[in-house]
């Protein structure tokens, strides 16, 4: 019962931080159809400058300020990189923000250094929520959660309810038609595009006080934050929702598993035989938890490949 | 008529010092000067500059400064084998490498091959922090030396002086990367059980440096109710580590191999104190003025790994005094052999080479973080505080009978 719990627990708020990364990158994708390799770089950026700017205005300013710079960065991304490469299709764009996330991780050494940065949550967020079994539970990790989902509120009722929305979903079905309506297509995209990259970096003010903020972090979470979107289906913000709290809690109840397929053959009476054999077979699952979620993208590509939410296309 | 005869014995000499213009010796680091493990890279590459730049201020060797050349392998073994060729193109005769046993384990590969292929042109491979125990067993070879320790040394010396503080308890949590490195250092913890008077309560491998939440396994780690988590994790897996288990409230003693990499005391704050490490060397322990000539010339404080480096250029500039090739061109094999008999004297106490694996026979040293510490580390009020230093001949076990080195000549 602890065991079921306590990973519950925290499966879900580690799906929720995510989510709070994946969301700018599928809103970005879904919206303009560009994938966006740097949006794990837009992250980091988002922790450096809340960890610069709280040493100096405090936690809650970093906080605001971060999500504000690194909107700007992406939008002027969007306004004076990518158009030059948009004609030239898909492949040019990855290529385009693959090169842009290596430039500013080599920009963040260059400024930062090499090593993990002193960026600490506030002594008054330091505390246990509650304890469970035991085992106190950081409040900090509910709060990740809090702005998980206040922030999938506000999107989707942004996207969903307002006029702002209308325009954007316009802007995204049929641009030319949107544009003889009065609308100024590039500046929608350029508003979409600086507020998935805001998201990311909102995402790393609020992560970065929690797990290092090293040079490398906007890699470990890059390649997971794809694996999400694949498997939420691309471009769907409730697919990346679910997708998120699947992958955390997979991820969170495998370590406590020391399954493996020697155990699986001892069920019929081969355990000695497997166990002798080795390798593969006495793998236990607790040792490739990381690995859980590329075998979850694997599966949902081969049943379902436009992803769980994803629309067929 | 004698005015020319002058002329002409002073052209032929000046020619022939032409001809026997010195050779320097080269010196190529390979690491990973870009890429996630820069910052390890970055800290072996200055040491052996600062070992170098001492030698060269002695006379350097062979009538010429010795050269360093870095090579950037981009953090993979790939990159190693090509920046290697690039190194022997450019007449590299000693090669050092630190980060990552899967790197170093490509190039004492690459080493071995070049020098079956090309006598007389060998190359020298100085590892400086490659832990893998396979590097002096299957892979053992002559022109591989390791000038740092293995997991038995710092698991068996950790254990040791964890149980004279009485920090060790009798119920040990094994958490370890899943890859050679974090296997050897699970091996040398069920090895060291019974002398250490504790039981393995559970072992764990799990990714390297992939898991970004390690909520899970503390709660694994709570439920096995260890008094002490010994683990060989660095970077970030330790990190986490060690703040999800801060964050759970959970109280054990940490047993760490790299709790020194800078940011770490910083980012997990007070979680960190009394805990342990067991590494090559620390400030606090023996003389300090190792330590303080290091600060005049670099700014700060030797850290991590770069005092195990220093020492191996050290040991390094001894072999070369012992040889002398007046001149002419560099035999890396006798600087080899030299390197085999040379007792190089740290603050801590000496290191020298085991000739039947090259492995070092070396002090270890077990510190603990501590508040208002004498070297504080990464701008805090703490840092490390050395409780023992286990002399080499105490920390060394038996060759691997899986090494089988062919000797030259």
């Amino acid at each position: 019962m602890e065991f079921v719990i306590i990973s519950a627990l925290n499966g879900v708020t580690y799906g929720l931080l995510l989510f709070m990364v994946s969301a700018g990158l599928t809103l970005i994708f879904g919206m303009m159809g560009v994938l966006n390799f740097a949006h794990a770089s837009f992250y980091m950026l988002g922790a450096y400058i809340a960890y610069a700017v709280s040493s100096y205005f405090g936690f809650w300013t970093g906080l605001i300020v971060a999500p504000v710079i690194v909107g700007i960065v992406g939008m002027l991304v969007e306004r004076y990189l990518l158009p030059r490469v948009h004609a030239h299709g898909h492949a040019h764009e990855l290529l385009l923000t693959f090169g842009l996330a290596m430039i500013i991780e080599e920009l963040i050494k260059l400024f930062f250094g090499d090593f993990p940065v002193n960026y600490q949550m506030p002594d008054n967020l330091r505390f246990a929520a509650f304890t469970v079994f035991g085992t106190d539970y950081p409040f900090y990790r509910l709060f990740i959660g809090a702005t998980a989902i206040t922030m999938f509120a506000l999107l989707w009722f942004l996207l969903a309810r307002t006029r702002i929305g209308i325009v954007v979903r316009a802007a995204e079905r049929l641009p030319a038609m949107a544009e003889a309506l009065g609308h100024n297509i590039p500046v929608v995209f350029m508003g979409v595009f600086g507020v998935g990259a805001a998201l990311a970096g909102l995402a790393g003010a609020v992560a970065g006080a929690f797990y290092p903020t090293n040079p490398n972090m906007g890699l470990e979470l890059g390649v997971i934050v794809f694996v999400v979107v694949v498997v939420g289906g691309l471009g769907s913000l409730k697919g990346s929702l679910l997708a998120s709290l699947l992958i955390g809690l997979f991820s969170s109840y495998s370590v406590g598993l020391d399954w493996s397929l020697a155990g699986l053959f001892g069920l019929v009476g081969l355990g000695d035989w497997a166990q002798s054999i080795g390798g593969l077979m006495t793998l236990e699952l607790s040792s490739v938890s990381a690995t859980i979620p590329f075998a979850l993208m694997l599966i949902v590509l081969l049943v379902r490949p436009a992803g769980l939410m994803g629309e067929r296309n | 008529m004698k005015k020319f005869a002058a002329l002409a014995a002073v052209s032929t000499i000046a020619l022939g010092a032409h001809a026997v213009q010195a050779e320097p010796l080269k010196i190529g680091i390979i690491e990973s000067l870009s890429g996630a493990q820069t910052s390890s890279g970055r800290l072996y590459a200055t040491a052996v500059q600062y070992g170098v730049d001492k030698i060269n201020a002695a006379g350097g060797f062979n009538g010429e400064d010795v050269q360093v050349i870095e090579y950037d392998n981009a953090g993979g073994s790939t990159g190693a084998a090509d920046k290697f060729k690039q190194a022997v193109a450019d007449g590299v005769n000693i090669v050092i490498q630190g980060a990552s046993s899967a790197i170093a384990g490509q190039i004492t590969e690459d080493v071995r091959k070049h020098n079956l292929r090309n006598p007389g042109k060998e190359i020298l491979f100085i590892n400086v922090g490659a832990e893998a125990m396979e590097l002096t067993g299957d892979k053992c070879q002559f022109y591989h030396f390791r000038f740092t320790t293995t997991a038995p040394m710092r698991v068996n010396a950790m254990t040791s002086a964890m149980k004279e503080a009485g920090d060790l308890g009798t119920r040990v949590y094994s958490i370890n990367q899943n890859y050679s490195w974090g296997q050897d250092v699970q091996a040398a913890i069920n090895a060291a059980a019974e002398k250490g008077g504790y039981e393995v309560v559970d072992e764990v491998l799990h990714d390297v440096n992939k898991i970004q939440d390690f909520a899970p396994f503390v709660a694994r780690i709570k439920a096995a109710n260890p008094d002490s988590v010994i683990t060989g994790n660095w970077s970030n897996d330790l990190l986490l580590l060690m703040k999800a288990t801060g964050d759970a409230g959970l109280d054990v003693t940490f047993g760490t191999a790299y709790l020194d990499q800078p940011g770490n005391i910083a980012n997990a704050g007070e979680t960190a104190l009394g805990h342990y490490i067991a590494n090559n060397y620390d400030n606090t322990a023996g003389d300090a003025s190792f330590a303080e000539e290091y600060k005049a010339a670099s700014g700060h404080y030797p850290l991590f790994v770069e005092p195990q480096t220093i020492f191996a250029v050290g040991a390094l500039s001894q072999a070369l005094e012992g040889v002398d090739f007046a001149g002419g061109d560099i035999d890396v094999s006798k600087i080899a052999l030299a390197l085999e008999d040379v007792t190089y004297e740290t603050p801590v106490g000496p290191i020298a080479v085991r000739k039947e694996d090259h492995q070092t026979i070396r002090p270890v040293v077990v510190s603990r973080v501590v508040e208002n510490a004498r070297y504080p580390a990464d701008d805090t009020s703490m840092g490390f505080e050395a409780v023992k230093v286990v002399p080499g001949e105490q920390a060394i076990y038996p060759v691997q009978d899986s090494c089988d080195m062919k000797r030259p000549g």
